[in-house]
This record gives structure tokens, C-alpha cells and sequence, in this order.
């Protein structure tokens, strides 16, 4: 572990201390060394436990995958930034990169984290990178708007969880998850017990975001810049969801019962976001909104408390994070050409730039979750539990899955067939760092059908 | 639209400035009102055209002198919306989109839900649609998982498919 933290934070002199002519290239070097290192993760020690040095940060074949997303996605964001950034003043082009790698720090302790306070310290933590990085270098009026939405969801719904941990501290005495997950089950028979498992749950279910406290989200990631989208969408929503896996171990068995609402909030999530997806002006809204779809069959697959659902939420929790970076990178090219997000101006763009067309329909397949990528494996591992769960929920699911492609090619036809306008024939040509980033966003998602072992979690 | 405004305020200072200087009109259409209803002589159509309805003395024959000025300050407006969009379009060195004002406030209005209002109908839509499916999906997935907890109680259900985990 502090083979990967200790270069992670002397990115920080890193940043500082090159000169402004080799600042980029040095950072996307370092980064993508430390990205590298992170791979020696996925060999685990032993084979289903947790591998670890000390006693406060280990990793598991639960927090390995992301641990690895997350060091992956930070050379991203540095490429992804590279233009927008560039006519800003050196010191301003270096707080932006030191914030893009302390959002990193928080992230990499956070995943690796043993004891649940670390975790929630550090699942706060992220929350000031990412508000600066919003309200800061976010390009309409409304990013205010979106930076307050977002903290203060955030927050609120994170207050009780930390009220939660501390009633945990004090009847179990620890709350290292190396020993909880050995702990014996909890009495939790009385009123003050639901809310007690309410308040550990529902920070988690805001970030993830589930349906009904999911406004925060289209904001927060159509007002960010593209660095800000990518690591929201790739990594901070996933923080919930491996939040809600490490709670469950310790919530049964209430959560028979209690866990009925928030499963139904989130599979009519996935229908009525999705719909709302196939209404959408705004690009980068209809992305967004695609996000708290998927998210919500991840959410659908935790609360099942089923080997197959944490599976499923896993590796779709991955596919999604790689692939919805993406979709957010082919956006903001779109943007930094037309300097407009609504997707009837940057239309019929398959004529004027073929590859880029390629990789739209690649990051479009794979949103649909075409076979074989993991998309699909997740998505099928978790209609497959909850059909196990209750068969009447493959209605729910499968419409979901039958709007999600339809929105999917929506925004594959809308942006590159059709004619092409007058107004976008002039537009400048894609640059190599742009198909560099769509390359190693896309690859990952391909060469992981090849060994899915990697994401499936404990249960196997 | 602001810079709509600004630009027919700029002229409008500049209009009043010319009338107090008595000098020469600026726009060949706001001329030809003027001197319509002044003179009403200048205009002369093709031979075998029409006249334009806005310059046709036969349609305000019965109008106010106020409705005519009004109209007059319309024809202005528009014929200066009309030369901007002009210039814009034929310009050969412009290569980006003439800016549509309506395009802006049209992507403003659907993203922005500042236009929405709960009115009857609208709580109708949003409790059939958002609130009714919630409490009959709890009530489906309920009766459903109970009645298999009770044959799992009772010892009759069958598992349909032979999963090793």
C-alpha cells in the first residue's frame, strides 16, 4: 500500500516544483507510473482475505478493483484537462493539478481503508477537492447551484452515518472492519435499531445515488469540468457502493425488512431516469442521468445481500466507471469544439471525424452493455439475483435495460449520423492526446472480458 | 436579446439625435415608413408586383396616428433584426453558428426547471408516476417474497435452479 501512497503524495512536489514547460508531461508520467505499481494489487496474497502490511490499510479482492480504477483514471484526468486548462496562469494550472491528486490521496485511503472512521473521514474528505474543483472551473453560472446541491446532500445525508458509527464503536468496541466481519450478529429489534441502520445506509445511498436523492447529480456533473465529471462518475459514486458492501456485513438481519423501500426506489430509478435520458437536450445531462440509472441497478444488487448481487455490483461498478469516463471525455470534446453542450448543434460529426465515430459507438455499446464486455456481465448477474429475489422484478429491469439501449443510440445517432451543419464542417481536427485518452479508457473495458476474475469480489 | 436592445437603443439615441439635427434617416426601410406616411409618394412597386402589406396606405386607412407610429417603430426594429442577421450571414469570413437567441433561451427553458408549476394535473402526473408505483411495487415484491417465506416455512417450496452458491 505504501508503495502507491508515497508517490501519490510526492506528486505533490511534483506538481510544485517542474518547470511550467514540462508540467503536464511530468505529472502524466508520474501519475501513470503510480498507475502502473497499482496493478501489483491484483495479485492477491491470499485468496479471499485481505492482504495488508499493517493494520489500517489493506486491500481485499473487494477494494482492489477500485483502488486500481482510481490510480488509472488520475493520468485520465490529467490528459483529459491538458486543453481547457491551458490558457490559465501557471500557479492556477497547478492548484487545479494538485487538487485532481489529492482527490486521489483521499480516494486511494479511502478504498484501503480498515477502520470505518478512516473511511468516513476520507469519504468527507473528497468532498472539498471535488466542490473546489466544481464551483472553481466549472464554466456556466449554475456551477454554484451545482457545488451547493452536491456538498449539501452530501453532508446531511453523512451526518447520521457518522452518529451511526460511533453507536457502533461503542457497543461492538472496534470498528476495524479486519474484526467486525467476525463480530457476532447485532440484537436489533427496537425502533432506535432502524434508525440506527437507516443512518449507516443512507450516506451511501445519497452518493450513489439512488432515485429519490439523486438531484444532486446531473448538476454536479454537467457544471463540472471535464477532470471533475470523469473522477465523479468514475470513482465518487462507487464510494457509495463499496460503502453499502462493507456496512451489509454488519446490518443484518434488519435488513430483511427495511431494505424493501430503498430496493424499490432504486429499480424505478432505473425506468424513470432512463425515460427522463430519452428526453434530454444536454449531453452531458443525458449522461449524467444514464450514471444514476446504472447506479441504480448496483444499489438494486446490494440490498439483495446475494453472492451474485455483490458480484454484479462490483464488476458493473467497474464497466460503468470506465465507460461512463469515457462517454464524459467524448462529451467535452464535443464542448471544447462547439462550446456547447446541447446535442442538436454537434450533430452528424461521423463524417468530419471517422475515428472519434468509433469510439462513440464503442463507449455507446458498451453503455448498453453489449456482450461481451462487463457491462453486460454485471448487468446480467444482477437481473439474474433479483429475478431469483422476486420474479417480478425482471419487468422492471428488463424495460430498464430495453430504455437504456434506446437511449444509448439515441445519443450514438443524434451526435455522429445525420447530416452534418454548416457550422461544424470548420471545426478543428481530434488530437492524438484525445484518442490517446479514448484508447485507455476503452481497452481496460475490452481486456477485462478476458479475465473477469479480477472484479468479481469475495464471493468466489 | 439583450445585444438586440443595446444595438436598437444605440440607434434610437442616434435616431433622436439625427431628428434633432434634422438629418438624414439611417435605414432605407425606416425612410421609406417615414416618408410614406409623410409624403406617401416614394414607394413604387414593380409593374406587375404587389405591394407589401406594411407599406400599403390602403391597410391603415382607418388605424389611429399612434397605431401607425407604433407600427412604424415595429418596421424599424425589424429591419434592423433583419440587417444584423444579414451581415452575419453573408460574411465570408464567418465560420461558426449565426447565434440564435430563441436556440438559447429554448436549451435554457429544458434545462432549467424554472418552468415548471404544480398545478392539478402536473400532482396527478407526478403521484401516478412517481409515488403510486412506489407503494403498489412494495405491496407486489411483499406478498410475493411472504408467500415464499411461508412455503419455505411450511417446507414445500421447491428451488427452481441449482446454484453452488
Amino acid at each position: 500500500m505504501l508503495k502507491v501512497l508515497i508517490p501519490t503524495i510526492m506528486l505533490f512536489p511534483t506538481i510544485w516544483l517542474t518547470s511550467p514547460k514540462w508540467l503536464w508531461t511530468t505529472t502524466t508520467a508520474h501519475s501513470l507510473l503510480i498507475a502502473s505499481i497499482s496493478l501489483t494489487w491484483l495479485k492477491w496474497t491470499s485468496e479471499t482475505g485481505w492482504t495488508s502490511s499493517n493494520m489500517y490499510l489493506a486491500t481485499d479482492p473487494l477494494s482492489t478493483p477500485l483502488l486500481v480504477l482510481t490510480c488509472w483514471l488520475l493520468p485520465l484526468m490529467i490528459l483529459a484537462s491538458q486543453n481547457h486548462i491551458n490558457p490559465e496562469p501557471i500557479s492556477r494550472q497547478r492548484l487545479y493539478i494538485t487538487l485532481l491528486a489529492s482527490l486521489q490521496t483521499f480516494l486511494i485511503m479511502a478504498f484501503g481503508a480498515t477502520e470505518i472512521i478512516m473511511f468516513y473521514i476520507m469519504f468527507e474528505a473528497t468532498l472539498i477537492p471535488t466542490l473546489i474543483i466544481i464551483t472553481r472551473w466549472g464554466n456556466q453560472t449554475e456551477r454554484l447551484n451545482a457545488g451547493t446541491y452536491f456538498l449539501f446532500y452530501t453532508l446531511a445525508g453523512s451526518l447520521p452515518l457518522l452518529v451511526a458509527l460511533l453507536l457502533l464503536q461503542q457497543s461492538t468496541g472496534t470498528l476495524s472492519m479486519l474484526v467486525l466481519q467476525y463480530s457476532q450478529p447485532l440484537q436489533l429489534n427496537s425502533w432506535g435499531h432502524m434508525f440506527w441502520w437507516a443512518g449507516c445506509l443512507i450516506a451511501f445511498l445519497v452518493k450513489m445515488p439512488l432515485y429519490g436523492v439523486h438531484l444532486w447529480l446531473p448538476k454536479a456533473h454537467v457544471e463540472a469540468p471535464v477532470a471533475g465529471s470523469m473522477v465523479l462518475a468514475a470513482v465518487l459514486l462507487k464510494l457509495g457502493g463499496y460503502g453499502m458492501m462493507r456496512m451489509m456485513v454488519m446490518l443484518d438481519p434488519l435488513s430483511k425488512e427495511l431494505a424493501y423501500p430503498f430496493i424499490i426506489l432504486a429499480l424505478w430509478g432505473i425506468i424513470m431516469t432512463g425515460s427522463i435520458c430519452l428526453r434530454q437536450t444536454d449531453l452531458k445531462s443525458l449522461i449524467a442521468y444514464s450514471s444514476v440509472s446504472h447506479m441504480g441497478l448496483v444499489a438494486g444488487g446490494i440490498l439483495i445481500q446475494t453472492p451474485w448481487g455483490f458480484s454484479g455490483a462490483i464488476i458493473l461498478m467497474i464497466a460503468h466507471g470506465l465507460v461512463s469516463s469515457a462517454l464524459f471525455c467524448l462529451a467535452n470534446t464535443a464542448y471544447e469544439r462547439t462550446h456547447s453542450r446541447t446535442m442538436i448543434l454537434a450533430r452528424g460529426l461521423q463524417v468530419i471525424f471517422p475515428l472519434t465515430a468509433v469510439w462513440w459507438f464503442i463507449a455507446n455499446l458498451a453503455n448498453l452493455a453489449l456482450p461481451p464486455l462487463p457491462n453486460l456481465m454485471g448487468e446480467l448477474m444482477i437481473i439474474t439475483t433479483l429475478f431469483n429475489w422476486s420474479p417480478w422484478t425482471i419487468l422492471l429491469t428488463g424495460l430498464g435495460t430495453l430504455i437504456t439501449a434506446g437511449y444509448s443510440l439515441y445519443m450514438f445517432l443524434m451526435s455522429q449520423r445525420g447530416p452534418t451543419p454548416n457550422h461544424i464542417m470548420g471545426l478543428q481536427p481530434f488530437h492524438t492526446r484525445e484518442h490517446l485518452l479514448m484508447t485507455l479508457h476503452l481497452i481496460p473495458v475490452i481486456l477485462l472480458v478476458t479475465k473477469p476474475e479480477l472484479m468479481w469480489g469475495w464471493c468466489y | 436579446m439583450r445585444y438586440h436592445r443595446n444595438r436598437i437603443a444605440n440607434y434610437r439615441e442616434t435616431r433622436e439625435y439625427d431628428a434633432q439635427r434634422a438629418a438624414n434617416q439611417n435605414s432605407l426601410f425606416v425612410g421609406a415608413c417615414f416618408l410614406l406616411f409623410a409624403v406617401m409618394a416614394t414607394y413604387k412597386e414593380a409593374s406587375l408586383a404587389t405591394r407589401p402589406k406594411t407599406l400599403d396606405p390602403a391597410e391603415y386607412f382607418n388605424l389611429s396616428p399612434d397605431y401607425r407610429r407604433a407600427e412604424e417603430k415595429r418596421a424599424a426594429l425589424r429591419a434592423q433584426l433583419k440587417r444584423q442577421y444579414l451581415q452575419q450571414l453573408n460574411n465570408p469570413h464567418r465560420k461558426e453558428l449565426i447565434e440564435d437567441p430563441a436556440l438559447t433561451r429554448w436549451t435554457y427553458a429544458r434545462t432549467n426547471n424554472n418552468y415548471f408549476r404544480p398545478t392539478a394535473k402536473t400532482s396527478l402526473i407526478g403521484g401516478l408516476f412517481g409515488v403510486l408505483p412506489l407503494f403498489a411495487l412494495y405491496l407486489v415484491f411483499k406478498t410475493d417474497r411472504d408467500k415464499r417465506e411461508a412455503k419455505i416455512k411450511a417446507g414445500t417450496y421447491e428451488r427452481p435452479y441449482k446454484l453452488s452458491t
